[in-house]
């Protein structure tokens, strides 16, 4: 259950996100889906920053 | 341990759904993806490429042009046409009025004469789909929806994004087993089979809400043709039992659309009508104007509700009651398309796309790099991986 406690709040992230612009229209409803809908984006890029700065078989040069 | 072993069994059956469903679908989903990524930008490309003659400049509040002396002007351009139906768009100032060969003759025949909505004046032609050179955003759209096949290509590709669908249940399914050993987000780098399976479950996991309701929605949306011909047969149907029977009208008989227009306004408060659909041999009724409104908050205007006019008479016969289908239909468009929070939506559901391509190309190069171990195998070896890296 650990392992999906992230995934699960990115879920409910992209949800929230999904709808809000659609029910909510223009205005800060547009915002809120803008914010929510880039923190799995944001997840990406930190996850992959990481990656690329610990040593491993990626990044190693040869 | 029992319980280990049918939990390893339960997972084995998952992992086969999952390698058997993507890699079904994953040429598919890859075609989707490249071809969707310039069709989420399609309005700007459209404006970028197309050749519209400017707009005069006019005070923002000028009322409407009449409806009916624009149809007129249209089928004085088109003697040998009969009108299909009239447009009001409301991005831009104009009326198009879609014009048919025959009123039974297919919507790639039609010819599209566009007007300005404020002076009525003709501004142009746009020619039938069959004849018109392909544009790159048509390109893409063809590829995307149909593979030039209609009816029969829409429903494969839909059996398609329905398998995507499955394999994304399956992978989710997976990714705990595989995933429980490390930190959220860190990709090992013990070996470079392994760094690419942590990415694969890691880019999949993170956007797997956004490829489930994009996936369950383009099926939907495969389904329209389907859809709209089950509600004709049925509600349609029944509401126009009173006119079975009788002669269908004359275009020569039919009143204003203008008429018309106006009142299905009146009638729905909050609602504006966005098109005039003339009786055809397809949607709607050989007795009737059935006239698209749709609301002016955020999902009403969504939300497209049809009135039907006697198109003889000019009275109001009813407002369609839309099936729960059809309305499922009609949320599921933005919510694929991604068209409905401005541009930075549009950048976003992008770069979304490009993840689920590095997804997809991910899983492939994982299945094609596989070890010909059984699958207890290969957890088995993904804990002693994991031991020995920390």
């Amino acid at each position: 259950m650990k392992t999906w406690r992230w995934p699960a709040l990115l879920a409910v992230l992209t949800v929230v996100g999904l709808l809000s612009a659609l029910l909510g229209g223009e205005g800060p409803w547009r915002v809120l889906s803008w914010v929510t809908l880039s923190v799995p984006l944001a997840i990406v890029l930190w996850s992959l920053l990481r990656s690329l700065m610990t040593p491993s078989v990626v990044n190693r040069r040869s | 341990m029992a319980r280990a072993r049918g939990d390893i069994k339960r997972l084995r059956r998952w992992a086969l759904v999952h390698k058997w469903t993507s890699l079904a679908c994953t040429v598919f989903l890859l075609l989707f993806c490249i071809t969707g990524l310039p069709l989420i930008f399609s309005d700007e490309l459209n404006e970028l490429l197309g050749d519209q003659p400017p707009y005069a400049d006019l005070p923002a509040d000028m009322p409407l042009a009449n409806l009916d002396r624009i149809v007129a002007a249209a089928k004085e351009r088109r003697p040998d046409h009969h009108v299909w139906f009239v447009f009001v768009d409301d991005d831009e100032p104009q009326v198009s009025v879609g014009m048919l060969p025959s009123p039974t003759a297919e919507p790639k025949t039609a010819s599209r004469l566009r007007f300005d909505s404020r002076t009525g004046e003709f501004r142009n032609e746009i020619e039938p789909a069959e004849v018109r050179p392909l544009t790159f955003v048509d390109l893409m759209l063809r590829l995307h929806r149909d593979l030039f096949a209609e009816l029969p290509g829409e429903l494969f590709l839909g059996f398609m994004g329905l398998v995507f669908v499955v394999a994304t249940v399956s992978g989710g399914v997976l990714y705990a087993p595989f995933a429980r050993r490390q930190k959220f987000g860190e990709l090992r780098g013990a070996s470079r089979r392994l760094w690419w399976l942590d990415l694969h479950n890691m880019l999949g996991v993170v956007t797997i809400a956004w490829a489930l309701v994009v996936g369950a929605t383009g099926v939907m949306n495969e389904l329209s043709r389907p859809l709209f011909a089950v509600w004709q047969r049925t509600h349609v149907q029944e509401m126009l039992k009173p006119y079975r029977g009788q002669a269908v009208p004359e275009a020569a008989s039919f009143s204003s659309v203008q008429a018309a227009y106006d009142l299905a306004a009146n009638i729905l408060p909050g609602r504006r009508p966005t098109s005039v659909v003339f009786p055809n041999g397809r949607v709607g009724s050989a007795h009737h104007y059935l006239i698209w409104t749709k609301g002016d908050a955020a999902l009403t205007a969504r939300l497209f509700t049809p009135v039907l006019v006697d198109v003889v008479s000019g009275q109001l016969t009813s407002v369609v009651e839309m099936p729960w289908y059809l309305r499922t239909l009609q949320v599921s468009r933005p919510l694929h398309f991604g068209d409905y929070g401005g541009l930075p939506l549009k950048i976003i559901w992008a770069l979304l796309d490009l993840v689920t391509i590095v997804v997809l190309g991910s899983g492939l190069y994982l299945w094609l790099s596989r070890r010909r171990s059984p699958f207890e195998a290969r957890l088995r070896e993904e804990a002693a991986v994991q031991a020995h890296s920390t």
